[in-house]
């Protein structure tokens, strides 16, 4: 199997986008294939601590991400600059590591297929 | 080379199928392979059975150009899982779920998530079209 990237770089709760895209790589998971999730733009809203999904009828996606650790998906990363920017402060249960620019850069080009690159 | 597609896109909203169509049109012509087009987030609209498409838009009519591409033999493969609460169904998910029609083209299929992971291994090359 090939190593997997998913990128997910827009806000949890705007669109349907980053739900479908963790379900993505939870099937890729599934699959046996090596998956890292990285979090970055808007995405890194999704670490914001104390969601609740229920507020706009959806599911809290915080704990979505909770659950990629047993599906062995232990790869877990976010933009620094991502969060600075928005100025999140990461839920440190959640697990995901913050990463520089230069580093992303390593990522991307060590993973067979990106997978959430565009958009 | 065999390359695995993925179209992100609504139909005439984002321009997602129109750069799939020509994307696709220009593999063909270098001698490529196509594994499968794969349907996720809203480009499972691409598979919407019964659009009219306008007038002025009439050499852009994109369920006749998908058609085409169906005809080769490339499975047209949109996402169950994105396709359903969409309302984006077949026969058996209509039946399933006690809906009023099938909506889904024939010449696309309805298949897992799974389907985007075996086509992209089986690939040398994944393309995605974002909306």
């Amino acid at each position: 199997m090939k190593n997997y990237l998913f990128i997910i770089s827009r806000a949890p709760y705007a669109s349907s986008h980053a739900f479908e895209q963790l379900e993505a790589a939870m099937v890729a998971a599934v699959f046996d294939a090596s998956v890292t999730v990285l979090l970055r733009d808007e995405g890194v809203w999704a670490l914001q601590p104390r969601q609740e999904g229920s507020a706009t009828q959806q599911n809290t996606f915080a704990k979505a991400l909770a659950a990629l650790p047993a599906y062995e998906v232990e790869q877990l990363y976010v933009c620094r600059a991502s969060l600075n920017k928005h100025s999140v402060s990461a839920d440190p249960s959640l697990g995901f590591e913050p990463m520089s620019l230069a580093a992303q850069q390593r990522l991307i080009d060590s993973s067979d297929v990106v997978i959430g690159g565009q958009s | 080379m065999k390359y695995a597609l993925a179209v992100h896109g609504a139909p005439y909203s984002s321009n997602a199928a129109e750069h799939a169509l020509s994307f696709i049109e220009a593999l063909q012509a270098c001698g490529h392979d196509i594994e499968r087009v794969f349907f996720f987030h809203e480009g499972v609209y691409q598979g919407l059975n019964g659009q009219v498409t306008p007038q002025s838009l009439h050499d852009n009519a994109l369920q006749a150009r998908w058609a085409a591409v169906a005809a080769q033999g490339i499975e047209l493969a949109v996402c169950i899982a994105s396709g359903i609460k969409r309302g984006v169904v077949d026969s058996a998910e209509q039946e399933r779920y006690d809906l009023p029609a099938a909506t889904l083209h024939t010449d696309f299929t309805l298949v897992g998530l799974g389907q985007l992971i075996a086509a992209i291994d089986n690939a040398d090359r994944y393309v995605e079209f974002p909306a």
